[in-house]
């Protein structure tokens, strides 16, 4: 049976580090539901939001008021971002590792790394201490640790106990175990975990500050793009990028965070390059894909166009490197994560009153990956492509089998 | 390399790497074009892909850890999630039933 496929190779640097990706955006995808109902509810209700933007321009309120519907609203903003989301990632991240019992201690860990702050007044590092429970950060870095670990420890407590509970007890020790490590690994995320954490966050959200404000954020590109392309979108994007802008988010409201590796302007504009100037057998495949691409906000169907052809990934570096310029010189964000990366996502999700500069950047960004797309494929009429079909056919099938006879390294 | 027959193919897995994207796309229109064939056609996370699989898609990016995680399956890697011909081609025989190699 095995003779079908050759020996499993999953040990590459590439697949070890997508599987590392894997797993901390396998704690996060199956939630970002819940990220967009923070991101909604919060555009609509906040004292900026649209529902009191709109109601100030149609002159119902003050230009400094709020309607009292937006503000009763509004309540539900600070305990979806605070505790649902993480609880929700410490839940899912001990269910991959134990099942539904993982999930169960993994979620009550979680409450103790949220807690951590307003527990032990932490205000080093320059923040003060949260007097209440609103001003609590979003506590995703520790659930994303806490939740495995706790799911690890049930396990291995699980496997102590197994097969040595008399008949008729599994219930109550399967119960109790559960409640003990849950109630254990809270006060280990209480006092142990969480002020680690805490003094990451703050240090990690300084620095990502600092870039912003030293105008240095466009260099990110240099590796997200290219990390895209190997399929480390999900790892960089949603295991790294959204709790860093979601935290960002919920201290100023909005983050350029979530738009470093979700732009669709990049991939647009290299598929557009493509249909136009790219090896003609496979031009026709290309119109569809845009639609996947910049509607639906998939984006890995743009990977294999420049795997094709490696050499384009500088215009998706340039493109995206002057997307989050022209994004960061407008001081634009978005309230939540925009995943997936579709401009219909994007227009959801601006934060009120930057959309038109974001679409702004998004052209940019389309156009300059564009214009250097076009020139790396040499317009059309370099050697590899012409009118000579048969030739284009060749190569395109030649270029095809690069990635696939050379193992993913 | 094996050859497989085409008609003994039944559960057919479109692996990405959340599970949640591309291979939702390419599975779904799959599964369209083997509705009248008795095949099932699921998309998965390439860490979660059924042991029970008789035949695995994947991008060639992913097609590695896809066999690490399932060794015993075939492993279909494919260039582009629209219009790619190894796809095509063995669409075409599992209709057809005819056999094709991996």
């Amino acid at each position: 049976m095995s003779d079908f496929t050759p020996v499993a190779t999953g040990t590459g640097v590439r697949a070890r580090v997508q599987r590392g990706g894997a797993f901390l955006a396998g704690m996060i995808m199956p939630n970002l539901g819940a990220f967009i109902a923070w991101g909604l509810v919060t555009a609509l209700f906040i004292p900026d939001g649209w529902v009191n933007r709109i109601a100030r321009a149609t002159g119902a309120i003050g230009a400094k008021d709020s309607t009292s519907f937006a503000t009763e609203a509004s309540a539900i903003v600070g305990p979806i971002i605070v505790f649902l989301i993480p609880i929700l990632i410490g839940y899912t991240g001990g269910r991959t590792v134990h099942g539904q019992r993982g999930a169960v201690v993994g979620a009550v860990a979680t409450v103790g790394v949220i807690m951590t702050p307003f527990a032990l007044h932490l205000g080093s590092a320059k923040v003060p201490a949260p007097e209440h429970w609103e001003s609590l950060g979003p506590q995703f870095l520790g659930a994303l640790i806490i939740g495995p670990v706790a799911a690890l420890v049930m396990k291995y407590v699980d496997r102590l106990f197994e097969s040595r509970v008399k008949g008729g007890f599994e219930m109550l020790v399967d119960n109790f175990s559960a409640g003990i490590v849950g109630g254990v690994m809270a006060l280990v995320g209480l006092f142990g975990l969480g002020p680690v954490v805490y003094w990451l966050t703050t240090v990690l959200g300084a620095f990502v500050d600092s870039l912003v404000n030293a105008r240095l954020l466009p260099l990110a590109s240099i590796i997200i793009e290219p990390a895209k392309i190997l399929f480390l979108n999900n790892a960089i994007g949603n295991g790294v990028l959204v709790p860093l802008g979601a935290a960002q988010a919920k201290v100023t409201g909005k983050s350029i965070l979530f738009m470093l590796e979700s732009n669709p302007g990049p991939g647009l504009g290299i598929l557009t390059a493509m249909m136009l100037f790219g090896p003609l057998a496979i031009r026709a495949t290309v119109p569809a894909a845009i639609v996947v691409q910049f509607l639906g906000g998939i984006h890995e169907i743009y990977f294999p166009y420049v795997l094709m052809k490696p050499i384009l990934v500088i215009a998706a570096i340039a493109g995206g490197a002057s997307g989050v310029l022209m994004f960061s010189i407008f001081n634009d964000g978005l309230v939540s994560a925009a995943s997936p990366g579709s401009i219909i996502a994007y227009i959801f999700v601006a934060s009120p009153g930057d959309l038109p500069t974001i679409l702004l950047g998004i052209i940019v960004s389309a156009g300059v990956s564009f214009i250097i797309g076009a020139i790396l494929l040499g317009f059309g009429h370099g050697k590899q492509s012409g009118l000579d079909l048969e030739a284009a056919r060749e190569q395109s099938a030649r270029n095809k089998n690069k990635p696939a006879t050379a193992p993913a390294a | 390399m094996a050859t497989i027959d085409g008609s003994s193919i039944k559960k057919l897995i479109v692996a990405c790497d959340a599970g949640m994207g591309s291979s939702v796309m390419l599975a779904s229109s799959l599964k369209k074009q083997l509705a009248k064939n008795g095949v099932t056609v699921e998309h998965s996370a390439v860490a979660q892909i059924p042991s029970d699989a008789d035949l695995v898609f994947t991008q060639a990016g992913l097609a590695d850890r896809a066999r690490h995680t399932v060794p015993d399956v075939p492993v279909v890697p494919f260039q582009l999630f629209l219009g790619d011909p190894a796809v095509a081609k063995i669409v075409k025989a599992i209709q057809n039933g005819d056999s094709f190699e991996v």
